[in-house]
């Protein structure tokens, strides 16, 4: 008898005991009413990825990644779908051909896995007008890759940019008041906006080839030279235009700032220092060779930093902090004597001083994010601080995201946009920084689920 | 944009695991019912791992064994930067056995001396988790198998001292299986690569222990075990990942090291006409851990050698127990003990997610025939729940664990 009540108390701790952690904290909406989300910016923002627009690059966007966490929760006040982008029709890139990763044969002979352009038939048709699904031509990612803030007021600006035209309403029209008929046709209730990105990058992957110091003049009426950076009063005129437009219906929202693009693996993948002298008298002959003509540049045994042209159009050896380039053809330094016996032109280089302009100009143009949003009461994503902690490491659920090309994990074959990873781990910062401001408990997503670099 | 060399390296990060809090305390069923104590009284056989001092009070020679069924399940939570803890993961329920054999005796009856030995499984974990979970890059599953010999010599210097020791050789079997981080071109899911670490382990050490004999109803027991390096050498490692990276991640041997900590204990035993009473207190020198270190013979960028950060402390963990002879055929046991973990905040990590432990044990005992004995017990462990992180591969949750232990033995005493 005794035995069987032991044998039952045995059975039911048995039963009882299963651990079950229920501390989940139930997604709740805090401050903000997510029913209707709207995504506005540029490149970062639309999906772009491996040097192209492709459908599951879109699918793997910051946006749609958010748009799914906001739809967890169910207490009320949650995002409802569908969550519209608008869609190209392939995966193999739109209008260029995307990057995959392959073997390529270098002029010295070797051979490394290097991006280069997929093979596969390019399916732009279908992706040149896109038309919603839903029946009020409804659009909920209205991201436009490459537009800058200084694009804003440019009249037939669709015009210029394919990507833009296959979506807009009416080509013809501004895209301020594009963006006022997408909010007028969605109604958002809340918002992420990140622009400016763009105002500082085609300077920088240009090499720091425009005036640099914000001081540029338009090229044509309201028209600013994409090399360049833009001037700050234009910048902040109309910045403050868009959160304007986008914050007409009301709507909660989260302006994203700009982060160190230096940072980026397409400006740091080529070290400058990459020049390797192997002996002694290569170096001598080296140093020969530049002082026939007039230069004084010392070579050391080992690594050197390469000889560049500088902003000033002037020959002399790059310095500790300088950035080369990812477009750099490797070829030539390998085999046409580029950075060693001939000089690497000025628009592969970032020198000190135009590094020195891109920071002033993001400080400045953060400087003004952040006033907007104390202005309008907005969640202020400081998006450059992640940069900084993923340009350190990061360690995040057992991989080290860093911001080196591929190894990285976190940026596309392109250098510059995001792997899916790197899109979902840009919504989980955000996401933070929205349930801190609007005192809601959106829940991250788990980044690893998605992918990273695909390998051949 | 133009074509680019990939600086080849895909630095993945050295961030797994296995270890933990992995003693077993499970090397006599008596023991195992009266909350792990069992230093300062000879009960059976088992006294050979509990404190080899007490062979030489054993009366006759005793065969020995017992086997049981450790049932760990751990649950999980991920706790995201904001605080928001989402994600509920379950361990997959793995069962493993240890078991212990013993054979012992005083050499003749009116010897001074015994001999004995002791096979048995001190220290083992298991523990899996689905392929996909959260954590899947620091571990998928963890397998750690060990047996230990233990030829032992037991003195009785006098009425009130008996002393003993025991050589301790060590065997192993350590599986770990992790996902990698790179996926293949094909497809749009995510085709993860895959490490799998596979090696035997050998190690050596002693056990020492003396019983005190006080009064006739008053016993202490104290032991020391020493720490047992479990080396793995040339250990098999494989991966599987995309063709392209297959120079980057060759298959290779690996070498590791298991440390085993050493144990002190002190023990006492009060026997009040049918009940016995037994407080030990276990001293485990966890802090020999510092690191789990994992060198592979051919290195790559991309493949390093493993150094990844375990910061064990040692921990002091009580323990009491109380026997109750009910009948000369039928005894009834129960303990308890308090288990502290070794793992120190911000190393809590997904292969052990080891937590403070609550212990509560139960037992009986039955003598259906004279010299043979039937044992069974059931211990069950709770852990608190507890908020950790492993700050090195930036993973945070809430764990707990529970596991349940049901053991079934006999001995024969001729």
């Amino acid at each position: 008898m005794k035995r069987i009540y032991i044998i039952g108390a045995a059975a039911f701790l048995f039963a009882a005991c299963k651990p079950k952690v229920n501390v989940t904290t139930p997604p709740s909406a805090g401050e903000v009413v997510f029913s209707n989300y709207m995504a506005i910016g540029s490149t970062f923002t639309s999906g772009f990825a491996d040097n192209s627009l492709t459908v599951s690059g879109q699918l793997n966007s910051y946006p749609q990644r958010l748009f799914e966490q906001f739809e967890t929760i169910k207490s009320g006040n949650g995002a409802t779908g569908p969550f519209v982008q608008p869609l190209v029709s392939g995966d193999n890139g739109y209008p260029n051909p995307k990057l995959i990763l392959g073997p390529v044969t270098y002029c010295d002979g070797t051979v490394a896995m290097a991006p280069v352009n997929t093979t596969m038939p390019l399916d732009s048709n279908g992706s040149w007008q896109y038309i919603s699904p839903i029946n009020n031509a409804q659009i909920n990612n209205t991201a436009i890759p490459g537009i800058r803030v200084a694009d804003y007021p440019v009249a037939g600006y669709a015009g210029l940019n394919p990507y833009a035209k296959r979506f807009f309403y009416n080509p013809a029209q501004r895209p301020i008041d594009e963006l006022y008929s997408r909010v007028f046709n969605l109604h958002p209730t809340f918002f992420t906006l990140w622009l400016g990105v763009n105002d500082v990058l085609g300077y920088a992957a240009a090499g720091g080839q425009g005036d640099g110091t914000g001081g540029a003049l338009p090229v044509a009426a309201n028209i600013y030279n994409t090399n360049d950076i833009t001037p700050t009063a234009v910048f902040t005129t109309i910045y403050d235009s868009i959160v304007t437009a986008a914050s007409s219906t009301t709507a909660s929202g989260a302006l994203i700032n700009i982060p160190d693009i230096s940072a980026l693996p397409y400006f740091t993948a080529i070290p400058s220092n990459g020049l390797i002298v192997t002996r002694q008298s290569q170096a001598d002959s080296l140093h020969a060779i530049y002082a026939s003509k007039g230069f004084d540049i010392v070579f050391q045994e080992g690594k050197n930093q390469y000889v560049v042209i500088d902003h000033d159009g002037k020959l002399r050896q790059s310095v500790p902090g300088e950035l080369i380039l990812m477009n750099t053809p490797l070829d030539s330094i390998k085999c046409a004597g580029w950075g060693s016996t001939k000089p690497i032109p000025s628009e592969y280089v970032l020198t000190t001083d135009e590094l020195q302009n891109i920071r002033n100009s993001v400080d400045k143009f953060n400087a003004y994010i952040k006033q907007e949003c104390q202005l309008r009461r907005l969640a202020y994503v400081d998006m450059n601080a992640f940069m900084k902690t993923l340009s350190s490491g990061m360690a995040y659920n057992g991989i080290d995201y860093s911001t080196s090309y591929l190894s990285g994990g976190a940026f596309s074959l392109d250098g510059v946009t995001f792997t899916p990873r790197g899109n979902a781990l840009v919504a989980n910062f955000i996401l933070t920084t929205i349930n801190n401001f609007y005192k809601s408990t959106v829940p991250h997503t788990d980044a690893n689920k998605y992918p990273g670099i695909k390998y051949p | 944009m133009k074509k680019h060399i990939i600086a080849a390296s895909l630095m993945l990060s050295a961030m797994t695991s296995f270890g933990g809090g992995y003693q077993l305390n499970m090397q006599g069923l008596r023991q195992l019912a009266m909350g792990g104590t069992g230093t300062a009284w000879p009960w059976d056989a088992s006294t050979i791992f509990y404190n080899p001092g007490g062979l030489a009070r054993l009366n006759g020679i005793q065969v020995y064994g017992s086997a049981m069924m450790v049932m760990p399940n751990t649950a999980f939570g991920n706790r995201d930067q904001s605080g928001v803890v989402s994600s509920n993961e379950q361990s997959v329920s793995q069962s493993f056995m240890p078991f212990s054999f013993y054979l012992g005796g005083r050499i003749h009856e009116d010897s001074r001396f015994a001999l004995g030995i002791g096979i048995n499984t001190p220290f083992g974990n298991r523990l899996s988790w689905n392929d996909n979970w959260l954590g899947k890059y620091m571990v998928q599953s963890v397998e750690l198998k060990t047996v230990f010999f233990q030829p032992t010599i037991s003195f009785r210097a006098s009425e009130w001292l008996s002393v003993g020791g025991g050589f301790v050789f060590g065997t192993g079997v350590l599986e770990y299986n992790r996902a990698l981080p790179v996926h293949g071109i094909q497809g749009a899911d995510i085709d993860d690569g895959r490490s799998n670490l596979r090696g035997s382990a050998t190690g050596v050490g002693f056990n020492l222990g003396a019983q005190i004999k006080a009064r006739e109803n008053i016993q202490f027991g104290l032991t020391y075990r020493s720490q047992v390096n479990m080396d793995v050498n040339g250990g098999a490692a494989k991966f599987t990942v995309p063709a392209s990276l297959s120079d980057s991640f060759p298959t290779t041997r690996f070498d590791t090291r298991m440390p085993m900590p050493q144990v002190a204990s002190i023990g006492m035993g009060w026997r009040l006409g049918d009940v016995t009473l037994q407080l030990d207190v276990n001293y485990t020198g966890w802090n020999s851990y510092d690191s789990m270190r994992i060198d592979f013979a051919k290195t790559t960028s991309t493949l390093q050698n493993i150094r990844a950060p375990r910061m064990y402390r040692n921990t002091l963990t009580p323990r009491a127990g109380l026997s109750y002879k009910l009948s000369r055929v039928v005894a009834l046991m129960g303990g308890a003990a308090y288990d502290p973990t070794p793992v120190t905040t911000g190393f809590v990590s997904p292969d052990l997610p080891d937590a403070d432990r609550i212990v509560l044990s139960c037992g009986m005992t039955v003598k259906p025939l004279p010299g043979l004995t039937i044992m069974a017990a059931f211990e069950s462990v709770n852990s608190v729940k507890r908020n950790g992180s492993y700050d090195y591969a930036g993973f945070n949750g809430v764990y707990q664990t529970t596991v349940f232990t049901p053991g079934l033995g006999l001995y024969y005493n001729f």
